[in-house]
Parts: structure tokens; sequence; C-alpha cells
């Protein structure tokens, strides 16, 4: 663990110096696509929704960035936040309607949601330019009189957004603990169960739909920065399936998990596409053999692993007692 | 006699051609243990379902200590301290005996604090602790609900039930599937509930209902068959009529009358 965080603290440097600086981006777009994954993990993996949304909130994060700074001119803060009160305000309208219902039916009420406002961006060219997107030119993100920082500076851009998926990932970890998580957990275990203790059912799932809304817009608002533009065809709902997937396959339910699994996708899709086109074969094969093999995902066989060492250990330690406990 | 602690007044609720529960009215007096009986169909849990908001019903209506909860939703007619077990045992399977009852207790906060760590909360901890005691599965604190023996499930159940601090406890079956250890624990702590709490159970061991009702309810095709003591039951010709081709039931009821 602290390996892992010296290592993202250091991805500056030590990748150039190991491989290239081009992975230094692809890690910096790994982190991004990490925070969409956990987006999907919250719903799915705590709060039992399946949501096939996701893409919806991440595109409304890029398109509250794009528009705000290209036809807004909002500067960078600004324009952030317009990018994630724009999908969470999206979270809210959808998932007023979506949470209402459960398993296929709100997968496909997520879906829906996702395909009308996909045809409305490309459609609404005046606003959102169409299919070709909004490019825009990007605002520095702090100036001190002379003195600016902006992501034309790729060192910073990496560190911003290393430090803002970080304090998500934070923040994620503070609900999953709390009392507000237990219930989340509560609903997704036996929701009629949750009912009669005294939990708002509706309202539960409703804070994690917007909350899930949040990650996804944050996540969609900094990749906006990072591509200096914002498209419709980060809204189709097959977005939103990469996600869930990312985040099965590193294991829903897991805080981490999607960012193993998002690590995983991407380092294949990087290394493969540049040999072989089909790469998306060996991501559907990986999806395929974890959700048989491994229905805990990557973190969930870690651990068994790790519980089987320990044990082991103890069984060998302590095979009387083992014995009377069987 | 004390106040009714439920009352329903014409009660109905029909699913397609089949009615459940048929223009009933019942008025249940606090501080006794009421006890619902019935042959299969009669109905009964059906009314716990009317009762605890999971259905609603076609008309009539429910009245808890005076107050008109008919039609509210289900956690809210849990907060007013309307608490229920289920005939088939409804626990939250994949966390720990103590999570399960943690979150019930939390679940009766108004606000659920989002960010605070849930295990700091003390007040908590000691209750769950207690509750463990009171239930006798402190040494089943951090298993997984879903591995328990259906007994313990059963016992969890009333655990989770007692640490909200219920008013009204409706019991649906508790002891269905219960080992006559088990049974025995069971009667002994719904007894000693019934002291502080008031308490509604729907059972079909007649032995055990003949040995702690204060009063029973017999239903019959979702109305009600006669109310009384459980001498009057065991005695009354229509209760036996209701029974009449289900001899086990019927052995039951003779056993009761020459216990």
């Amino acid at each position: 663990m602290i390996v892992f965080a010296a290592f993202l603290l250091t991805v500056p440097w030590t990748v150039p110096a190991l491989i290239n600086s081009f992975w230094v981006s692809v890690i910096a777009e790994i982190l991004i696509w990490s925070l969409f994954a956990a987006s999907a993990n919250l719903l799915f993996g705590y709060v039992g929704l399946l949501s096939f949304g996701q893409a919806l909130f991440f595109g409304f994060g890029m398109y509250g960035v794009g528009i705000g700074i290209d036809q807004l001119g909002l500067s960078f803060w600004p324009a952030f936040g317009l990018g994630i009160a724009a999908s969470m305000a999206m979270a809210l309208v959808a998932g007023v309607f979506a949470v209402r219902l459960t398993w296929h039916y709100f997968a496909i009420i997520t879906v829906v949601f996702s395909l009308i406002f996909y045809f409305l961006a490309v459609s609404m060219k005046w606003l959102t330019g169409g299919d070709d997107g909004i490019n825009f030119a990007l605002p520095p993100t702090f100036s001190f009189g002379s003195t600016q920082w902006s992501f034309a500076d790729p060192n910073f851009q990496y560190f911003f957004i290393l430090a803002t998926v970080a304090v998500c990932f934070y923040l994620m970890h503070l609900v999953i603990g709390s009392s507000l998580g237990k219930a989340f957990v509560a609903v997704r275990e036996n929701d009629v169960r949750a009912s009669l203790i005294g939990l708002n059912v509706y309202l539960v799932r409703l804070t994690a739909f917007v909350m899930a809304g949040f990650l996804a817009g944050v996540a969609g608002a900094l990749f906006a920065f990072f591509g200096r533009y914002a498209s419709a065809s980060y809204m189709f709902y097959n977005i939103s399936g990469e996600g869930l997937v990312w985040a099965i396959v590193g294991g829903a339910g897991t805080l981490l998990g999607p960012v193993v699994g998002t690590t995983l996708f991407i380092i294949i899709r990087e290394v493969v596409s540049t040999h072989w086109e089909h790469h998306s074969l060996i991501v559907g094969v990986l999806a395929i053999l974890a959700v048989i093999l491994a229905p805990k995902g990557m973190v969930g066989l870690w651990r068994d692993a790790l519980d089987r060492i320990t044990a082991s250990r103890a069984d060998r330690s302590a095979p009387a007692k083992l014995r009377i406990e069987s | 006699m004390s106040e009714a602690i439920l009352r329903t007044v014409n009660l109905t609720k029909k699913f397609g051609g089949l009615t459940a529960t048929d223009n009933l009215s019942l008025n249940l007096p606090g501080g006794r243990l009421q006890a619902i009986i019935g042959p299969n169909g009669a109905g009964k849990t059906t009314l716990f379902n009317l009762i605890s908001g999971l259905l609603k019903p076609d008309s009539g209506r429910v009245f808890f200590r005076d107050r008109d909860i008919t039609g509210l939703r289900p956690h809210e007619i849990s907060r007013l301290g309307i608490k229920r077990t289920m005939q088939i045992k409804s626990v939250f399977n994949q966390l720990s005996v103590t999570e399960n009852l943690w979150i019930t207790r939390q679940a009766s906060q108004r606000v659920l604090h989002p960010f605070r760590p849930a295990s700091r909360d003390a007040a908590t901890r000691e209750r769950v602790d207690q509750t463990l005691e009171q239930i006798g599965m402190t040494a089943l604190a951090h298993r997984i609900a879903g591995t328990l023996s259906y007994g313990d499930i059963a016992m969890l159940e009333i655990g989770m039930a007692l640490i909200s601090d219920p008013q009204l406890l409706l019991l649906d079956e508790p002891i269905c599937g219960m080992s006559p250890a088990e049974t025995e624990r069971a009667v002994a702590k719904i007894r000693e509930l019934a002291r502080r709490i008031d308490i509604i159970i729907i059972e079909h061991d007649m032995e055990v209902v003949f040995g702690i009702a204060d009063d029973i309810t017999v239903l019959a095709q979702g109305a009600v068959l006669v109310t009384g003591s459980p001498d009057e039951i065991s005695n009354n010709e229509r209760v036996r009529e209701a029974y009449l081709g289900r001899p086990e039931d019927e052995d039951y009821l003779e056993e009761a009358v020459n216990a």
C-alpha cells in the first residue's frame, strides 16, 4: 500500500526514466477512469444497483467544463464546479425516477436516460458541438500575480489529477465506514428488512445515486481538462458498461477494486492495441473469467489468498485448536 | 382493560379473486401477550404485512394507539416503534451478527451521518453488546449471519427487533424451525419481553401459544372466528371445526386442553 502510494507520488520522474513519458499520461488517465469505475462500484458494489447510466454523469461533468469555458467564458474553478454541479443535478433528476425501480428495471431506465441525453447532446450542435464536441483552451488553475500553474505543465496536470482522485477516494472511504455506508450495505443485502428497521430505502438509494453522480462528474470534469475537449461519445452507455466491468473484475464492493480493474484493462488496452486491433477480445475473456472464477474480483481473490496463507500458518502452529473448532 | 395498542377497522385485502383479509375489525388491548392463530391461509401473515406497511389495504384502517397508520410506508411505521420479525427469517446475510444489530440500531436515527466512522459511536456499541448478551449470542458476535443455524438467525431477528426499543413487537412464527432447546430459550425470552413490550405473536405450535398467550384471536378465511382466553379457545366448538380435517393441529388442541 505504501509502496503503491510512493509510486504514484513519484510517477512523473520514475515512469519516464523506466519506460517513457507517454505512460505518465496513461497513468493519469487510469486515475480518472478509476474514479469513474468507483462511481459504478458505489452503486453496484455497495447499494446493489446495476447502473448503466454513469457515463451520462461523466458526460455532464465534461460538458459542464467544456461549455463553461468555451461558451460562458468561465475560469478553471467555476468551470470545474459547473461540471460537478451539472452531473449531480442530472443524477438527482434521473435518480428520482430510477431508484424507484430495482434490478433489470433499474438498469434499463439508466440506459434509457443515457440514450436520451446522448442523442440530445449529438443533436444540440449550437451548445455541444454535436459529433465534433467542444475543443477549448485551458485556463490556468492557480495564478498568483504573474506565476501560473496550469494543465499545460504535465507534472502539474498529473499531480492535480492524483490529488483530486485521492480526495474523492478518501471521501468514499469515509462514507463507506459511516452509518450511511452501513445503510447502503443493508439496502443491498435485504431491502425489505432495511425498510422494516426504519431505513427509508428510497432516500438511501437516491443519496447513493447522487453521490455516484458526484464521483462520475468529477471524473468527467477531470477528463475534460485532461483532454481539453468534451464529447458526446463519452456519454454513450457502453462507457458505463466499461466502468462496470472494471469495477466488477477489480472487485465490486471494495474501495480499491475499481482502481485494480481499471489499471489492468487500460494497461492491456495500451499495450495490446499497438500490436493487435482486437484487444477488446482479451477484455471480454478476462471479464468472463473474472465473473465465473472470481465473483469478488481481483481484490477478493487477493483477500482469499491472504486468508488462506494466514489460515495455513495458524494451522501449522495451532493444529489442536483448529481441530476443536471443526 | 387498557387502551387498544392496535386496532383495525373493516380491513380488507384481496389478491386477485382471493380475499386474504375480509372486513377484519380487531381490537387488541395493550399489556397482554396477544396470539393470532388459524389454519394455513387464514390471513395471519397478510395481517402483519398490512400492519407493518409492506402491503396496503384495499379498504379499512389500522390504528396504532389511536394513531391512524394506514398507508404509511414500512420505515415510517418502524420509526413509530412497531417492529416485526418475518415468517421466512430475514436478516442481512452477508453481514456479521454485530453489524446486523449495529445498523438496525443506527437506522432509527433520523439522519445518518455520511462521514463520521460508524464504529466511533460508543453508545451504539454499548447497546449492541448489551443486546448480544440479552439474546445469548455474544459468542457468535463476529459470525456472518448467513452462516448461522436457523434458530440463531431467528434469535438474531428478535435481537434486531429489540435493539431499536420497540413499543409493539410483531412476531411471525418466531419458533418455526427451531430445535426443542432453541424453542425453550426463545419462549422464555418472549415471555420475559412480554412484561415490558406489547407483543402480538403468530404461531403454529399450539403448545407454545397456549402456554404463553394471554389472549388468543383465531382467524379463518381472513376474518375473526373467535377471540378469548386460552381456556375459552380450547373449548370452543367453532375453533375445532375450523381446524377439523387437520388431525395434527387437533391433537395439539387436545394436548393443550389436557395440559
